[in-house]
């Protein structure tokens, strides 16, 4: 008797589960911006509701009947939670992927950079589709730098996580140097200047006037050979039986001048940075 | 009536517990390629930390604008916009009894962005009207990308991962 009492209630819940419970199924794969479909179980009207990490919705609908999602209703990648309520409510999880590359996020540094420094120069590049949602599955993101339509250095690296970066030397010659990171079609480019480095071989010459001693170098490169940028300052120092004096000169197109006015036995040097250029020994007469 | 009373009055410390600053506790050994610094360490504790209370007090009370301090980009515009579908459809989420374990697991060579792997644990409440329609606890990883600001860091990507 006890048990056809159970086996009775069994088969009744079975039943009024099959007629009134709800059950809510999502899809099993989704992409952001794409319209979805859920399959429903039971009977009657009840509400849905559908939040995710950019929107939230709310909508009568038909259990038994399918329920559908606009596409602008998920456009962010991340984890939705649906619920159908009736005269209960039923949840269920699901993830919204990211769907393909249409832009990118690429942070180079830094804008200037002297030529020949190792690892002066790096690069982050993050791939986003349409709706700005991080791309977290490996794209290969081709990383370029190139001067004058020579190519410097190219790479592609995956990315990891939604992140490709790159670190390299700067090049040789000072000028123009454009850095582009690319996918799929999509390319995004950061222009930066390679400099000169510090002078090489500074060399001066000098010649008595009738105000003092007028000296000046000789055009000034790096080691490379790239003339050192104008305003770049070159310290000219005289030691004579006077005293010392100091001149600061900027350099103007590649050579930096200074007027000074020793007396006597006079040295004259020069120093831009932390190179010093040759010695003059001259006898000064006024 | 004084049964009434303390019941309300738990009710509300109870409440107030629950919503107490989320716990955050991070790990910077496997980051890379620049090293994150003990100072940077305790911002970015205290700014995340505050960034989920203020997701949690914006979607609380339904006011976009508190999400302003510590969200930009596309997690503020994300954010936004959810708090605004939830106002308009009379509904509000629950962010309870947070804890975030934070592992960095990208700092950007020049320091200008930080990528975090979140797993998160929390107790999440949906309310429609006055009925709490979905109360269960959440154990979801997240990815985050976070710059930083002129005085703290702000979140500008996150995104809800499966678990691995």
């Amino acid at each position: 008797m006890r048990a056809r009492l159970i086996l009775a209630a069994l088969l009744g819940f079975l039943l009024a589960n099959r007629c009134f419970g709800q059950e809510l199924t999502p899809p099993r794969q989704a992409i952001a911006g794409n319209p979805l479909s859920f399959s429903t179980t039971g009977s009657g009207s009840a509400t849905f509701y559908l939040f995710g990490p950019g929107s939230a919705v709310k909508q009568d609908v038909h259990l038994g009947q399918s329920i559908e999602v606009r596409a602008e209703d998920v456009v962010t990648a991340g984890r939705y939670t649906a619920i159908v309520c009736s005269d209960t409510c039923h949840a269920e999880h699901f993830f919204v992927a990211a769907g393909a590359p249409a832009s990118m996020s690429f942070l180079a540094h830094p804008s200037r950079a002297m030529v020949k420094q190792n690892d002066s120069i790096s690069g982050v590049a993050f791939p986003f589709d349409k709706y700005e949602n991080l791309i977290l599955s490996p794209v290969n993101v081709n990383f370029e730098m190139t001067a004058n339509k020579n190519s410097l250095f190219s790479r592609a690296i995956p990315t990891r996580q939604g992140v490709a970066w790159f670190r390299t030397n700067s090049g040789n010659t000072a000028g123009l140097v454009l850095l582009s990171a690319s996918v799929n079609g999509i390319s995004t480019q950061r222009a930066l200047q390679l400099v000169a480095s510090d002078p090489c071989n500074l060399r001066i010459k000098a010649q008595q006037t009738a105000k003092g001693v007028l000296v000046e170098t000789e055009p000034i490169h790096d080691c490379a050979g790239n003339i050192v940028p104008d305003g770049t300052i070159v310290t000219f120092t005289a030691n004579s039986g006077a005293g010392r004096s100091t001149v600061d000169a900027p350099i103007k197109q590649g050579v930096a001048r200074a007027n000074l006015t020793p007396a006597g036995s006079t040295t004259i040097s020069a120093a831009s940075g932390v190179v010093m250029g040759n010695e003059l020994r001259m006898d000064v007469r006024r | 009536m004084k049964a009434a009373s303390l019941f309300l009055f738990l009710c509300v410390a109870a409440n107030l517990f629950a919503q107490a600053a989320p716990e955050v506790k991070l790990t910077v050994a496997a980051v890379g390629p620049r090293a994150v610094e003990p100072r940077t360490e305790q911002s970015l504790v205290r700014d995340y930390a505050a960034a989920w209370k203020s997701l949690a007090d914006a979607s609380e009370s339904n006011t976009p604008a508190l999400l302003n301090a510590y969200f930009a980009g596309a997690a503020r515009t994300n954010f936004g916009r959810l708090v605004n579908d939830q106002q308009k459809i009379g509904t509000h989420i629950r962010y309870l009894n947070q804890v975030h374990n934070l592992k960095a697991v990208f700092y950007a060579p020049e320091g200008d962005v930080m990528q975090l792997q979140d797993s998160a644990e929390y107790q999440m409440q949906i309310v429609s009207g006055d009925k709490v329609i979905q109360d269960e606890h959440v154990v979801v990883q997240y990815i985050v990308l976070i710059t930083p600001g002129a005085d703290r860091w702000m979140v500008r990507q996150i995104q809800a991962v499966p678990a691995q």
